[in-house]
């Protein structure tokens, strides 16, 4: 008897599907760069509240951040996609990608707040009071000394917080989106294949984070200055 | 609205009880599978740090819901005896595990942080790797180790939720079951669960930041 590796894993199946796990894919890349573009939007936005000396903006930004940090994403989504609907102001039923959309980014836009307000805490104070000696206004001096200066230092973390979001983006199959993961499940509820099914989805998520881990490893280089690459791992 | 929550309160609190008992166990045996790894990659052998540091890669770079489906459904496939696990076994591994991965950056971070001298001056004293890690490393790490375990316990907390999908009689999943007695309250009752994770995890937080500013402590992102 001949034991070949397709007794453990059976490749064929998983070729077969193939088409679906490369929908999975694109769905899963795509949710993570809309989540993490409304995301910045609602982070930059709730961190210059959260940062502002005027108590009615500052509080509910802080309340906002605690509510999302002290809540799991997934009954967040929960929230969101089987909640909101029953609200008399919208009424209808949200779309299961709209709602996925909404509840990642309402998430990740808190985490997002609180890395941009620790870069704009870490600008030293004598800048800003350069700043006001010059006689900029509060949107000059953000737009043009504080902002750029903790973009350079919240990149990291920003990319970091991207593998995150791309990780949180699979409990979107349990709200029926098709992304990877439910590509994995379909595998699995058509042939009963564990082991094909979930062993191709990790993967499949795998390659994404070393992808991305090149990516940040690149440009925290370029941030730094530094020409040759550093081999980490 | 009253009546509902009077009815649908006792199902929420057996799960939330539940959701302590899973976090509690996972922290445990999380931190000591993670204080293990993390000293294995903080003095261990080249080839140890390797391998720990691809478990660690491995184990970041996917999903947790992807961990908890390879654990409960593609390790019994082998046919094995000991991987023919319970739901909540697999959820008790599976959770310990990945907060195993949180627990060795952060106790890695903090031994890297001594300076070598301390290292240096141990050995000459004549102490053995034990005694300096024991007598000397170890005391001078636990107040970097201990405030952002605060926030891994959060993170633990949240990631119980995830569970429901192994059929954990977690909070999530008595709110799923609750569901479908009264299918028109779905807002009610997870804002209800949002709200009973929210004083679970609050004063969690808090104590975490106090301790932060009050010691310091090695950063994880979340």
């Amino acid at each position: 008897m001949s034991i070949s590796l397709i007794d453990f894993y059976n490749y064929r199946v998983v070729a077969q599907y193939f088409p679906n796990f490369a929908v999975g894919i694109g769905t899963t890349l795509w949710v993570s760069v809309v989540t993490l573009f409304f995301g910045l939007i609602i982070g930059t936005m709730v961190a210059l509240c959260r940062t502002s000396k005027n108590p009615i903006l500052r509080q509910p930004a802080a309340f906002y951040i605690q509510c999302i940090r002290s809540t799991p994403l997934l009954v967040q989504i929960y929230v969101v996609y089987f909640g909101l609907p029953a609200l008399p102001l919208i009424n209808r039923r949200l779309d299961e990608m709209e709602g996925g959309i909404l509840a990642l980014s309402i998430n990740a836009g808190a985490y997002l707040a609180e890395i941009i307000r620790a870069g704009i805490e870490s600008i030293d104070r004598g800048q800003i009071e350069a700043a006001l000696a010059s006689g900029l206004t509060y949107m000059q001096r953000m737009r043009y000394i504080i902002l750029p200066q903790a973009m350079a230092k919240v990149v990291p973390p920003i990319l970091g917080h991207a593998a995150i979001v791309i990780k949180d983006s699979s409990l979107l199959c349990l709200i029926t989106v098709f992304e990877l993961m439910s590509a994995g499940l379909k595998l699995m509820s058509d042939f009963i294949m564990p082991t094909e099914a979930f062993l191709t989805v990790a993967a499949g998520y795998l390659s994404i984070y070393f992808m991305m881990l090149y990516i940040s490893n690149k440009i925290q280089n370029k941030l730094r200055g530094q020409r040759q690459m550093e081999v980490r791992i | 609205m009253w009546e509902i929550i009077r009815n649908t309160m006792p199902f929420l609190w057996e799960g939330l009880i539940n959701t302590t008992w899973l976090s509690i166990c996972a922290i445990v045996f999380g931190s000591s599978l993670g204080f293990i790894v993390g000293l294995c990659r903080a003095i261990g052998p080249v080839w140890l740090k390797k391998i720990f540091g691809g478990y660690i890669h491995l184990l970041r770079g996917s999903p947790f819901l992807v961990q908890i489906y390879i654990i409960y459904f593609v390790l019994p496939s082998t046919g094995i005896a000991i991987f023919q696990l319970s739901s909540w076994s697999a959820a008790i591994i599976s959770l310990s595990i990945y907060t195993s991965t949180y627990v060795a950056e952060i106790v890695r971070g903090a031994i890297e942080a001594i300076p070598a001298g301390q290292f240096e001056a141990a050995k000459a004293s004549g102490m053995t790797v034990f005694q300096s890690m024991r007598y000397v490393i170890l005391p001078q790490t636990i107040g970097m180790i201990l405030p952002p375990m605060g926030g891994i316990y959060v993170i633990v907390i949240k990631s119980t939720s995830v569970l429901s999908v192994i059929a954990v009689s977690e909070l999530v999943r008595q709110a799923e079951t609750s569901i479908l007695r009264y299918p028109s309250h779905i807002l009610l009752i997870y804002g209800l669960v949002a709200f009973m994770y929210g004083i679970y995890c609050y004063p969690v937080l808090r104590l975490t930041r106090w301790a932060e500013n009050r010691w310091g402590g090695i950063h994880v992102a979340s």
